[in-house]
């Protein structure tokens, strides 16, 4: 699906072009050479700054034609309801004008969609409630519902679950999985990574140290690794 | 104690920026005309008093008639201005699209209606193109600075693939739109001033009747409209909601004063003859113009009429600034919430409320009765509306501020805490302000004070088209001029404060 050749990328601090190293930006991913193919299940993990959101927005730029992104910055338009927030997802299935018109007067068969996948997220709010009077885990799962509708063949998922309790984000883990053929997602939760996903690989400092594809890994290893980071 | 000996304490940036602003008008007022020419302003004052106890609000035949014709040139006008001036929004990045939206809203409504006046007569196409084209320039520059300042993480995380009109709807213009209604809505409240001024040069709008009562001395016929026109825009939240917009626009549409046949040769002789300046005119190639001709007139009319109304321009407009300024200042202080205790609060913002409906050309108008014609009467007219205006929305600002937790008394927290904490937004407020104040003053003119609009109506008046076109023209670059130059100031002080 996707292969990755000694990846460096750099973090801009001001906005300029992104090309080389210049002066002020730090370089944030180093030499990393990746191949993902379809249908491949993965984690991403690693210490905070390992770089794990700066490759999955790489990625996504790579993948954008058949790849939905659930980024970490929501991208929620607050004035907007709910429903007008999935259907962003849905914008490129449609003309202009049905958008438009949507906008106004919500059509019936996408609210019938919508609210179905907000009751398998379990999201009990009125569809035409404003998304800033939700709460962080609603508006997590607005955004990853709004992911979900673009029904792509490709998830890609920064943290997804970071605001919800583990329970419900092995559930909602479970519905990703079944939708997607292939899903890469950069997760918080370790064991959850381990035991949900078919290959898992970790990032420290922006190199990549583990790969379950090529060696076995174990608890032990990933938990030498975020100790490092917590001496350092 | 020999540190004690270098106690150098600089000046902030805003004293600096206060003082200068005073500087400049004390040094300026000794070549303005400010005296008071009328013999006994208290008279006429005790007059308009009593008009005012006895306000008459039967005594205006058609009264009814100018109200709705007011709203209608008003709801029109604005209409046809956002539907204008919304599409430029989104190509407002054009150096092209800007140069010309800052032309048409640097020719105040006025003017605009002048020149209409020639062509189309007293038909409603005048007041509402007077009001369309330069509001069609303002939606146009500040939609685009509203859109520009919404986030772009919505764009990021719609498919790429979707068309760039329902991108920009669902990812962009959304996250705004609360702020763009607001806006129009504002905007609507300043069509109404602008179209019951438009009544000053013969529209039959409110300001039509209120010049002539004024002007006959029936004081308690104006004060009634007056009154009738500040509780007009007192309660525009409560019977104009966003909603009911598109019906208003319908009715306006049904109720709009009959629209008299467009006489097109008029148009014609006006492009082809009435504006072309009168050496040229009767030429029918480009060798039988006489140049020096059309030189002598051109530099007459920049040397005898637009240098001197440019100059009396600017002075006015700096001598209102600091009268401005004075005034925000009191006006604020009269409805701050942290002096004085609730009733008293809510008299002070029913003062500013007044202070800002009425029209500063209407204040003009009556201090001009009061006082004889001079310039003060125009800077005060400018200094109680702008000073109204802004002290209201610093209001609302200091209004919201926590009083601090510390046992001082009222006075010092409020010249410690609050007056601190807003001084540098009310200073950015005036200075945009001083565009508008420089627009405002350009059309006092037709008033009878001597700034670039008085040339313009008299020349108007005289039937030499050309030389108003060229001076209104002079008028514009004046203010994109000045546009630019607040413009870069502003920026510049942004920069000083980022790095």
């Amino acid at each position: 699906m996707i292969t990755i050749d000694n990846l460096n990328l750099y973090h801009q601090k001001t906005a300029s072009n992104n090309t080389a190293k210049r002066k002020g930006a730090t370089q944030v991913i180093f030499d990393l050479s990746l191949t993902i193919n379809k249908g491949e299940k993965v984690a991403i993990i690693g210490p905070s700054g390992a770089g794990k959101s700066s490759l999955l927005h790489h990625l996504y730029q790579r993948l954008q034609t058949s790849a939905a992104l659930c980024s970490q910055r929501q991208g929620l338009v607050d004035n907007l309801s709910i429903f007008h927030n999935i259907f962003m997802g849905a914008l490129a299935r449609h003309h202009w004008l049905f958008n438009l018109i949507n906008l106004m007067r919500p059509f019936k068969q996408d609210l019938r969609n919508i609210g179905l996948l907000c009751q398998q997220l379990e999201l009990d709010e009125p569809l035409a409630k404003s998304v800033d009077k939700l709460s962080g885990g609603q508006r997590q799962r607005v955004a990853l519902a709004r992911a979900l509708y673009q029904q792509q063949d490709i998830f890609l998922g920064d943290e997804p679950f970071s605001a919800l309790d583990p329970l419900m984000a092995s559930r909602l883990l479970e519905i990703i999985l079944a939708r997607h053929k292939s899903v890469i997602m950069v997760v918080h939760d370790r064991a959850l990574a381990m035991s949900a996903f078919d290959r898992v690989i970790a990032l420290d400092k922006g190199r990549l140290v583990l790969d379950s594809k090529k060696q076995s890994i174990n608890q032990q290893q990933i938990s030498k690794l975020y100790q490092t980071d917590a001496v350092a | 104690m020999a540190l004690l000996q270098n106690t150098v304490y600089p000046l902030g940036y805003w004293q600096k920026v206060t003082l200068s602003i005073w500087f400049i008008a004390v040094v300026i007022i000794p070549f303005a005309d400010i005296e008071i020419v009328n013999f006994d302003p208290l008279l006429e004052l005790s007059l308009m008093a009593q008009g005012l106890i006895h306000a008459d609000f039967f005594a205006t035949e058609y009264l009814f008639q100018a109200i709705i014709q007011t709203l209608n040139f008003a709801i029109i006008g604005v209409s046809l201005g956002l539907l204008i001036g919304a599409p430029l929004a989104l190509i407002y990045q054009h150096p092209l699209v800007s140069g010309c939206c800052a032309f048409l809203r640097a020719i105040h409504e006025i003017f605009w209606a002048l020149l209409f006046l020639q062509v189309f007569g007293l038909s409603p196409i005048t007041g509402i193109l007077a009001i369309a084209i330069p509001f069609a320039g303002t939606f146009a520059r500040v939609f685009h600075d509203i859109i520009n300042q919404s986030s772009d993480s919505p764009l990021e995380s719609i498919d790429s693939r979707a068309d760039i009109i329902s991108r920009y709807t669902y990812g962009k213009i959304a996250q705004v739109l609360p702020q763009l209604i607001t806006y129009t809505r504002y905007r609507f409240e300043c069509a109404l001033r602008s179209s019951a001024v438009l009544g000053f040069i013969g529209m039959p709008t409110l300001g039509y009747y209120l010049e002539t009562a004024f002007k006959q001395g029936n004081y308690s016929e104006g004060a009634a409209l007056l009154i009738i026109f500040i509780a007009l825009i007192g309660t525009i939240r409560y019977w104009c909601p966003p909603k009911l917009l598109g019906i208003y626009l319908v009715v306006a549409c049904i109720t709009l004063v009959e629209i008299p046949t467009l006489d097109s040769s008029l148009l014609v002789r006006f492009i082809s003859q009435d504006i072309i300046p009168p050496a040229l005119v009767n030429t029918l190639s480009f060798a039988d113009v006489q140049w020096s001709l059309l030189y002598t007139w051109f530099s007459d009319i920049i040397t005898l009429q637009a240098i001197p109304g440019a100059i009396s321009t600017l002075t006015l407009a700096l001598l209102a600034l600091a009268a401005s300024h004075f005034v925000t200042l009191n006006a604020h202080a009269i409805a701050s919430k942290h002096l004085w205790p609730g009733p008293l609060v809510y008299l002070g913002q029913f003062i500013l409320l007044i202070g800002r409906s009425v029209p500063e050309y209407i204040l003009a108008f009556i201090f001009l009765i009061l006082l004889g014609p001079s310039m003060l009467p125009a800077i005060l007219a400018l200094a109680i509306h702008n000073g109204s205006v802004i002290a209201y929305l610093t209001v609302q600002q200091s209004n919201a501020i926590a009083p601090p937790l510390m046992q001082i008394s009222t006075l010092n927290k409020f010249n410690y805490h609050i007056m601190p904490s807003i001084y540098p937004n009310m200073m950015a407020l005036l200075f945009y302000r001083f565009e508008i104040i420089v627009r405002e003053t350009a059309v006092f003119g037709i008033l009878g004070i001597m700034t670039l609009g008085f040339y313009i109506d008299s020349n108007f008046s005289e039937i030499r088209y050309s030389n108003a076109l060229i001076l209104i023209m002079c008028t514009a670059l004046l203010n994109v001029a000045i546009d630019h130059i607040s413009m870069r100031l502003l920026n510049s002080h942004k920069q000083s404060l980022t790095t």
